[in-house]
């Protein structure tokens, strides 16, 4: 990367590739600390120099990798406001969300190496938080599922539909009752700010769960 | 000492729902690590005397004497508390017994143990053994001079060996071990590990195994292995003066290449800090990167805690098996660790056996190295690089090896397959970079 020059770096790619990859590892995180799945699938890889859990699961991951690939058009031209990971019961109500709230500073600039550890250091930090975060929520109950919503600013989804960015691999626009949840409390985990990205990882959940 | 160091670490684990390991909470505090634990100790006698508010979880670090498939070994392993007396039990001797950490949460596994103390040590890293209980007086930190000069000899010998494998000494085989090792001294100390090991395990070899129910404790191989790597420098450049007189005519065919390999192995390795303590680290990570490649290269059926033990226990133990898979662990081990200078070869402790196989592996294994270290840039730790890697790796050897012929014909085949694989390894890196 240092041989390109300043010409070459489209800023939002780089910032937008560095927080795809951490929302990768997160899902993947947050599906094994709740237990949505079993344990089993779950296997110990590094990133950002400590141990993380990822699964092995092949469509697990596509889903996951497909569902991060057109997301990041739209962090790219800073239109997403919130990734949002719903975690919902069997009759598909959600019972916890965790959100992620992003936004681009807007002097993007990228200066040296030692900018890039030191996102390395803020997001080893969130992992860290998300490995924890079972101490602040409530048990889920059995059989729950996952899905990932996007919040995006305008009217940028119309484009979305236009161009799909993976064939067969449509997005639609949530029902109602996945996006808001009743008897919400509200529990701040991680805010990180640094000069490409500004992120607030923040759990919604329900009160009630069973 | 006064009771302001309890608010302290009711604050960290209750307000701030952090892990406190002792490391950590040492390194914070500036207090001996002894002093930590028992810190740490009072802090949940109290809380659970008080029997109110959040519930507390602990993890353990219990040490002892077991024996494990017939021969007595020291055992370390990082347990959950409601583990801690099964794991006593099954312990013959157990010989200490300390609070590992305070969490409000219940691990489910040891990665986030390893994730609090990686910032915190990273940056005390010249003085992290300041507050430690493990002391060595020769473990000094080498002058970067004498560090380049030890990667230097370091890579020589292993050169040699393949065109002077008939005929050489077989008497130094247990020594000639860690000499036959790429560059890197990380790999060197789990060899002399295994050779120790298979000597006399009774001893304070500490070789750290895992529990089917406990958690491993990866860290702790940093302050164990703190003599061998002086140990293995000494060791290793008192073999190179001895592998180097038979080989004086090879030698000066093998300058050219060697150095060219050593100075991009010092590039590489100038990146970070040298220093013992940096290797030391270095080894954690790697022992970690073996730890996480191990499982990649095992079945997948095997449940992740099981997987997660000793690296040198395993090489032995399964060393047919690492070779036959050689190629893949040593790709994603390369995209696990790329900071470390080039590669810790993860069959090379099993050299006495390969001997034969060096030429063909070494050179599969320069291959992937140089795609590897170029994909290193794109993705960390996906595995479908993998696949690609091996893709591509390939049409790089067939590449390699045209290029090779129409430049060196003269010389000695086993020298030249070295040198193109190099080629594109180091340019790969630069490019990338």
């Amino acid at each position: 990367m240092a041989t390109l020059t300043r010409q070459d770096l489209n800023f939002g790619q780089v910032a937008a590739d560095i927080l795809c990859e951490f929302l990768e590892v997160a899902i993947h995180l947050i599906l094994y600390v709740r237990e949505i799945y079993p344990s089993g699938i779950f296997q110990k890889r590094k990133k950002y120099n400590v141990p993380v859990q990822m699964s092995c699961h092949p469509e697990l991951n596509q889903y996951i990798q497909d569902t991060l690939h057109c997301v990041k058009p739209l962090i790219e031209k800073n239109e997403a406001e919130k990734v949002v990971v719903v975690i919902m019961d069997k009759k598909h109500h959600p019972v916890e969300r965790f959100v992620f709230e992003i936004s681009q500073p807007p002097l993007l600039s990228i200066s040296s190496e030692t900018l890039l550890s030191h996102v390395e250091q803020l997001l080893r930090a969130m992992i860290l938080k998300i490995s924890v975060c079972d101490a602040v929520l409530d048990n889920n109950p059995s059989g729950c599922t996952f899905t990932v919503l996007v919040h995006t600013r305008e009217a940028a989804t119309r484009n979305m539909e236009k161009v799909q960015v993976i064939k067969d691999f449509p997005w639609i626009v949530a029902d109602e009752q996945e996006v808001h949840m009743e008897e919400a409390k509200l529990i701040p985990l991680k805010t990180m700010t640094s000069d490409i990205l500004k992120m607030q990882l923040y759990v919604e959940e329900r009160t009630q769960k069973t | 000492m006064d009771d302001l160091y309890l608010d302290n670490i009711d604050e960290f684990v209750n307000d701030q729902n952090k892990i406190v390991t002792y490391k950590w909470l040492s390194l914070t505090l500036g207090v001996h690590v002894n002093i930590a634990k028992q810190m740490l100790y009072h802090y949940l006698q109290q809380k659970r005397n008080e029997s109110s508010g959040t519930p507390l979880h602990a993890t353990y670090l219990v040490s002892g004497k077991c024996v494990e498939n017939g021969s007595t070994c020291h055992k370390v392993s990082v347990v959950r508390e409601d583990k801690l007396d099964a794991v006593k039990a099954k312990m013959d001797m157990t010989i200490s017994v300390h609070v590992y950490s305070v969490q409000r949460a219940e691990l489910k596994d040891s990665s986030p143990l390893y994730n609090t103390d990686y910032d915190t040590v990273k940056e005390n890293l010249k003085n992290c053994n300041k507050y430690s209980a493990i002391r060595c007086a020769a473990a000094v930190s080498l002058s970067s001079a004498e560090l380049q000069r030890a990667q230097e000899m370091a890579l020589v010998p292993p050169v040699e060996k393949e065109i002077s494998k008939p005929g050489l000494n077989e008497n130094t085989s247990a020594t000639s071990k860690p000499s036959a090792k790429q560059p890197a001294g990380i790999m060197g100390m789990f060899a002399s590990k295994n050779a120790s090991k298979s000597q006399e395990s009774s001893k304070e070899v500490k070789t750290e195994q895992k529990e089917d129910s406990s958690l491993v404790e990866t860290s702790k191989s940093k302050t164990a292995s703190k003599a061998n790597p002086m140990s293995n420098f000494f060791g290793k450049s008192a073999q190179k003066k001895a592998d180097e007189k038979p080989n004086k005519s090879i030698k000066e065919e093998m300058d050219g290449s060697s150095t060219a390999l050593a100075t991009a192995s010092m590039k590489q390795s100038q990146t970070s800090p040298k220093s013992e303590i940096d290797i030391k680290e270095e080894q954690s990570k790697v022992s970690n990167a073996l730890k996480v490649e191990s499982k990649d290269t095992r079945n997948k059926t095997k449940r992740p805690e099981v997987v997660d033990c000793d690296d040198e226990k395993m090489e032995s133990q399964q060393k047919k098996r690492r070779r036959i898979k050689k190629p893949q662990p040593d790709s994603s081990d390369d995209e696990v660790v790329p900071d470390s200078p080039p590669v810790p070869n993860v069959h090379t402790p099993s050299p006495k056996k390969q001997v034969t196989r060096e030429p063909v592996s070494h050179q599969e294994v320069m291959t992937e190295k140089g795609y590897v270290s170029e994909s290193y840039s794109e993705s960390e730790e996906e595995p479908e690089p993998n696949s690609q890697a091996k893709d591509s790796s390939s049409l790089k050897q067939s590449f390699g090896k045209r290029k090779e012929e129409k430049k060196e014909k003269s010389q000695k085949k086993t020298s030249t397959a070295n040198k193109p694989t190099k080629q594109p390894s180091i340019m790969g890196f630069f490019k990338k970079k």
